[in-house]
């Protein structure tokens, strides 16, 4: 009899090395100790996530900031719970799990000839960093790219050297703000709307798809803000956190309206967000 | 055609040729009206009730344990991690489960085994099972007030996911009907005589004689299947409902149909783990709270919508082909709230159906125009 390849067991990845991004958030660089895993591994999308196993402590999901365009594997974990912790305590050469990847992403192939418009706060670049990456990557598909980027200080700006990148570089417009000014900051101050409205600043929006992702409250503004300059709701992309177990659809505790987040999302558009009926 | 006719003393060679070869679960009776399936052996074999209460622990557990082990997590001492998956697979029958328990394994099948995902416990259980159906027959015994099978379209004969399928005709003859190849294969033993066109014919006078004798329990389920489906049900109703659910989690753990669970780890050894699972229940709080504190679902009556919601929308019959509501009534019989199905049904539709918009245009049937 043919046996099912079991959905649930993780392969063994290694730490390689752990960087500081602000207060509580680090990136973790891993590699698959089996090559194989690896190359299969990296056929992921962006938007998609993996479940990371810590032994003793448990798995939980999280989103894969890294493009497929990229050589390297890492995480970027916030501390809050035990299982996150966890990690945070691993050094480098130390084992930890993973499997997947699960959701069905972002289609980012079906946004070629378009206009994409980013727009992240504090930590929800973390899994948009997947689609910025992966559509510069692939610059020449797309219309305009537009980063606006806010956090609440300085000091908690996500992935520094890219923002600073992305500021830097030809083709791309990237805006950053942050709630409080300190640290020498000069620029933009105020929340991430407040972008849109700065001088010489022009937010296409006919032919163009917007991904959203923030804290509930960024959420909520940003949204109004992108339906007032004449978004539709079907224009506007973001992705949904959940407890989850499995990550396969079967465990139920994602399941939200007719959704299961870890199979039918974790991406969704705006309508769809909508009708699933939960606070986000 | 696939039926045979055993007398009485037969069912327990039955369950004897059964157990030649795996493992037999089996009703039986405890005091009062407890009743309970446990493994069958030498010695209490002779004590198994076709006719029996409906257990309020569904055999469910035999293709979803309680608590499951999925792997050991070990560390060598060469320093390498290794996972060994933790599978069931001795053969086991389940003797005498009713329909409606039937219906859950049928719809426990599609929930695990279909879609993109295959669940390998699931189905390493699932392909090890044979299931011999007992159709409820005894309106004293095995039909109670909480039973609605004949609601949600289950029973009281199962129709398909058995491999065999026992009927009491009375008069100490029984007859089995084969639902798979392997139901059939049974058949060569001695004891297994022709069913007779009497024979079937009386199987349709007791059925039309039972379906008959079901109770005060009715359950509407069509048009609060639409109403919830459209997204027509009050805000109220569901307070109403939330406001007698007690956050108990009983209605989750005996129903046959509900499939969530949760994984964790424990400590075996040094360096040594192990993760299980075990069944989690959407009516309690911690369901759908986040590391950090964040839970999307706050209020009691948020999560018995999603429940009832999850369990009737149009949108997942159609993808699991059933409700996820088999009408054994167990909910009904546990919940001190008095918000089981039937009754949460009930209130929907009641409530609803004063509330409710008319049916839009396309969904009502035109009518023929009258023309001066």
């Amino acid at each position: 009899m043919s046996s099912t390849e079991n959905i649930y067991l993780p392969k063994v990845v290694q730490l390689d090395r752990v960087v500081d991004e602000i207060h509580e958030v680090r990136t973790f660089v891993w590699h698959f100790e089996d090559p194989a895993d690896q190359a299969a591994f990296k056929k992921f999308r962006p938007g998609q996530f993996a479940q990371v196993s810590i032994f003793g402590a448990g798995e939980f999901p999280a989103s894969l900031p890294p493009s497929p365009t990229e050589n390297e594997m890492f995480f970027t974990i916030r501390t809050v719970g035990g299982c996150t912790a966890a990690l945070h305590r691993l050094q480098p050469g130390d084992r930890f799990a993973v499997r997947g990847p699960y959701g069905n992403g972002f289609p980012m192939d079906d946004y070629a000839g378009k206009n994409l418009v980013f727009v992240a706060g504090g930590i929800g670049l973390i899994p948009l960093r997947s689609c910025i990456v992966y559509a510069l990557a692939h610059r020449e598909r797309y219309e305009r790219i537009q980063i606006y980027y806010g956090a609440k200080t300085p000091r908690e700006l996500m992935y520094l050297p890219n923002l600073r990148a992305w500021e830097q570089a030809a083709g791309i417009e990237c805006q950053l703000t942050v709630d409080r000014a300190s640290d020498g900051w000069t620029g933009n101050v105020g929340v991430v709307g407040s972008l849109f409205k700065r001088p010489g600043v022009h937010v296409p929006v006919e032919n163009t798809v917007a991904f959203v992702c923030g804290p509930p409250v960024m959420f909520r503004f940003v949204i109004r803000d992108l339906l007032d300059m004449g978004f539709r709701e079907d224009q506007i992309m973001s992705t949904l956190e959940r407890y989850m177990k499995c990550g396969v659809g079967k465990c139920g505790h994602c399941c939200i309206g007719v959704a299961y987040v870890c199979v039918d999302g974790p991406v969704f558009t705006y309508e769809q967000i909508k009708k699933l009926g939960e606070d986000i | 055609m696939r039926a045979r006719v055993i007398g009485e003393a037969d069912v327990l060679r039955l369950v004897d040729l059964l157990r030649q070869d795996r493992q037999v679960i089996a009703p039986f009776c405890g005091r009062g009206r407890d009743s309970y399936f446990d493994v069958v052996t030498d010695v209490n074999r002779d004590r198994i009730r076709l006719h029996v209460p409906n257990p309020l622990y569904p055999p469910k557990r035999y293709v979803l344990p309680h608590i499951e082990r999925l792997m050991r997590m070990r560390r060598s001492a060469a320093g390498l991690w290794n996972f060994q998956p933790d599978y069931a697979e001795t053969p086991l029958a389940l003797f005498g489960v009713r329909s409606c328990d039937v219906a859950g394994v049928r719809h426990l099948d599609r929930f695990y085994l279909g879609r993109e995902y295959v669940d390998a416990y699931y189905e390493r259980r699932r392909r090890n099972l044979f299931v011999v159906n007992m159709v409820c027959t005894d309106p004293e015994v095995d039909i109670d007030d909480n039973c609605f099978c004949v609601c949600a379209d289950t029973g009281p004969a199962a129709r398909d996911a058995f491999d065999l399928q026992l009927m009491d005709l009375g008069g100490g003859e029984y007859l089995a009907v084969a639902g798979t190849a392997a139901g059939e294969d049974l058949f060569s033993a001695p004891f297994f005589r022709p069913a007779t066109a009497a024979h079937v014919e009386r199987r349709r006078a007791i059925l039309t004689e039972v379906r008959g004798r079901f109770r005060s329990t009715t359950s509407w389920f069509a048009a609060t299947v639409r109403y919830i489906s459209r997204g027509d049900v009050l805000d109220k109703t569901w307070e109403e409902i939330g406001n007698r659910c007690l956050e108990c989690g009983a209605c989750t753990f005996v129903c046959p149909a509900c499939t969530c669970f949760t994984v964790s780890d424990r400590r075996t050894g040094k360096e040594e783990y192990e993760r299980v699972r075990m069944w989690d229940s959407c009516a309690l709080k911690g369901f759908t709270r986040m590391a950090g504190g964040f839970n999307p679902r706050r209020a009691v009556h948020d999560r018995r919508n999603r429940r009832f919601f999850r369990k009737l929308a149009h949108y997942f019959i159609q993808r699991e082909l059933s409700m996820a509501c088999v009408g054994c009534g167990r909910c009904a019989a546990v919940c001190h709230g008095d918000v089981g199905m039937p009754s949460v049904v009930e209130m929907i539709r009641r409530a609803t159906a004063i509330a409710a918009p008319p049916l839009d245009e396309s969904s009502t049937v035109p009518s023929a125009k009258v023309t001066a």
